[in-house]
């Protein structure tokens, strides 16, 4: 292929060196960052709040179990009068006040407090729980029944398939992976893909372009160049995300994540792989087709969000394609060129993809991938020089 | 020996059921000046784009240099389109080092001669601008420079001049008469039938996809046979059987005569009809009166 290098370090590099695509490319992680900061700032200052109103609110306990002691270490005070308390409450004078009922299993407990806004104001119900719960334990005496009563058990599951141990919902983690970086792929690169044949084509550059290089090469060299552009950008994003899954439960004490956990099964990692290729290669055959039939990037426009779409469709019938895989919708959307990417990602990530059912699939993308993109180089050939009209795609294939 | 740079035998090409060109044949021989004419419409570009293997041609053999066109000979081209544009958000010499190495130039090269023609044209402090941030003028410049940055020896422009202001005009013909000095073949296709009587040694006049008219200038002008009176004078210039008046201004006239006229004849007729005749020259008819006579003046206005 002629020339082929020449094009793919020119798109690739004309791309990164421009500061627009790295200020985008750096958006995500940055959200990313802001979000899981403000997340973090404000599970601090929720805590800080919690020990804070430790010192503020009153109770009434007409059950006879809340113990006096624990009441006080969490800040309450006791108090006799109800209407008393409430009025006080009312003028803002006290926090909160919580009035236990004589049987908590049957009734409630009536709590008045200030108004905090949305997420605060229900602190005096964590209060109420925390308190009643804690002075229970307390009453059990054993340590052991006091815990088992207090906090959940915990479990520990083997679960079976076809007489193997299976490996649970972890082993979805990996394979499912392909269809988020699907996703991201047609929602990253779809418009640049689009503008591979329109941008010679608006700038009326194509004629000259062919004299040096056939519409293959120019296609194949420009479709590289967006690949290791959409890689790049996965770099930039996944690299902090990575760091953060590191560097975050160390400072903020939150649960360690433990990598070596997540189970690894090589056949429906090299599935997932090869439907992921040949749908991308699928996808940008059709970009290019349409792209080169449409006289601009704005007509252009409507046809490609028809594309995604499609693509997309089978997430609609999520439930249906999980709970029944071989089921009228679930083996139509498997083997319809347009939904099969989507389809067969997720059958596969939920292990409900035979293997001979994914060659086939991957058998199915990849035939109509390369009739798309060579119909696409065979149209650009001719769109491309007309500059100003929609071809004829009749016209343009029979000549 | 055949010396033909580009040879066309027996071209046709249909778009679905329209016939655009029947059966063209014609060459273009290593180091000419070659004129493809024709109205709008006639197939001109048509047969360029099918030369350069952008169109596949329905039957016939387009070759150049003995080949049937690859982009690897790109190296050697220099095309002008008619619709021409550039890379606009892209910077000046990035694009001129794009095309330098699409056409064969190492970075380097190209990088240098991107300078050296940016400073030849006064545009050195534009290298780093955006095209779409340059004049339209401005960029008819870049574009000539990544027309010849590899010293092409094949020139093919179409239209070359359509859009131009004067000084884009100026330096495009300098540019071409270099390339000419240096032995390079040159096709145009123009309705500018000054340039084409300038600069062109052979023409072929399409006319509805088929070859109207093929040969030197003075070949064609024999085709179509004729000569003209070209005279300056005072008074009234009468009728005569002896010649038509093409043009007749209060000073001016020119006078189309059959081929073996007498001209000194018709120089005593007029001076006896009391004509002040103050120059009088017989030349062959124009390239531009060939031009109306095949394709009427409607076609001319188009062109223009």
């Amino acid at each position: 292929m002629h020339n082929l290098t020449t094009v793919v370090s020119f798109e690739f590099l004309r791309t990164i060196t421009k500061p627009k695509f790295w200020l985008l490319s750096l958006a995500v992680p940055v959200m990313i960052g802001l979000v899981v900061a403000l997340s973090a700032f404000s599970n601090s200052t929720a805590q800080d709040t919690t020990n804070s109103s430790e010192a503020g609110f009153a109770y009434l306990d007409n059950s006879g179990l809340i113990d006096p002691a624990v009441a006080h270490a969490m800040g309450g005070t006791s108090v006799t009068d109800a209407a008393a308390a409430r009025q006080q409450v009312i003028d803002g004078k006290l926090d909160g006040f919580l009035e236990f009922p004589a049987d908590p299993v049957t009734e409630p407990v009536l709590i008045a407090a200030q108004d905090k806004g949305l997420f605060e104001s229900g602190r005096y119900s964590a209060v109420a729980n925390a308190l009643m719960k804690q002075s229970v334990a307390q009453r059990i005496g054993d340590r052991q029944l006091a815990t088992l009563a207090v906090q959940p058990i915990s479990t520990d599951t083997t679960s079976y398939t076809d007489g193997q141990v299976s490996k649970g919902p972890l082993s979805l983690l990996l394979p499912g992976m392909f269809l988020i970086l699907f996703y991201m792929a047609v929602v990253m690169l779809g418009n640049q893909m689009l503008n591979v044949t329109l941008e010679e084509k608006e700038n009326r550059v194509t004629e000259m372009i062919l004299t040096m290089m056939n519409p293959t090469t120019l296609i194949v060299g420009k479709v590289i160049a967006l690949v290791l552009i959409g890689l790049l950008q996965a770099l930039v994003v996944a690299v902090p995300g990575i760091a953060a899954l590191f560097i975050l439960p160390r400072t903020f004490n939150l649960p360690q994540f433990d990598l070596a956990s997540i189970p690894i099964e090589f056949g429906p990692l090299a599935m997932g792989f090869a439907i992921f290729v040949s749908g991308f290669l699928l996808f940008a055959g059709m970009l290019v087709a349409i792209g080169a039939v449409m006289p601009s990037a704005k007509e252009a426009g409507s046809a490609f969000g028809v594309v995604v779409v499609l693509l997309f469709l089978p997430l609609y019938a999520f439930a249906l394609i999980v709970s029944d895989p071989t089921g009228l919708v679930s083996t139509v959307f498997t083997y319809f060129p347009l939904t099969a990417p989507v389809t067969a990602l997720l059958r596969n990530a939920t292990g409900n993809l035979a293997w001979w059912e994914g060659l086939l699939v991957v058998g199915i993308i990849g035939t109509f991938a390369a009739i798309f993109l060579s119909v696409g180089v065979k149209l650009f050939r001719t769109g491309a020089i007309s500059y100003n009209s929609k071809v004829s795609i009749r016209r343009a294939l029979g000549r | 020996m055949n010396d033909a740079v580009i040879e066309v035998e027996n071209f046709r090409m249909d778009f679905g059921s329209t016939n655009v060109i029947d059966d063209l044949s014609f060459d273009v021989r290593r180091g000419e000046t070659f004129g493809l004419l024709g109205s709008n419409g006639s197939g001109k570009t048509t047969t360029i784009r099918a030369l350069l293997g952008i169109y596949q041609p329905t039957a016939g053999r387009l070759t150049v240099e003995g080949e049937v066109f690859s982009p690897r000979q790109g190296a050697r081209l220099g095309y002008l389109p008619e619709e021409r544009g550039l890379y606009r958000k892209e910077s000046v010499e990035a694009v001129m080092v794009y095309f330098g190495r699409l056409k064969g130039l190492s970075a380097a090269e190209a990088k240098r001669f991107s300078a050296d023609y940016l400073e030849r044209i006064g545009m050195a402090d534009k290298a780093s601008v955006r095209l779409d941030k340059l004049s339209g003028g401005q960029q008819q410049k870049v574009q000539l420079g990544v027309t010849i940055m590899n010293d092409p020896s094949i020139l093919i422009l179409d239209e070359p001049t359509k859009g131009f202001d004067p000084v884009n005009r100026r330096l495009l013909m300098d540019l071409l008469n270099e390339r000419r000095d240096k032995g390079a073949t040159v096709i145009m296709i123009t309705h500018q039938m000054d340039e084409v009587e300038r600069l062109c040694d052979r023409v072929l006049l399409l006319k509805d996809g088929a070859a109207e008219a093929y040969g030197t200038i003075p070949e064609v002008q024999d085709q179509y046979g004729g000569r003209r009176l070209r005279i300056s004078f005072s008074g009234h210039l009468p009728t005569s059987q002896s010649y038509r008046a093409m043009i007749n201004e209060a000073n001016y006239a020119e006078l189309d005569i059959a081929d073996d006229a007498d001209t000194n004849a018709i120089l005593a007729e007029l001076i006896n009809q009391g004509v002040q005749v103050r120059s009088f020259e017989v030349a062959p008819i124009s390239m531009e009166e060939i031009f109306l006579q095949v394709y009427g003046s409607a076609a001319v206005a188009e062109g223009d």
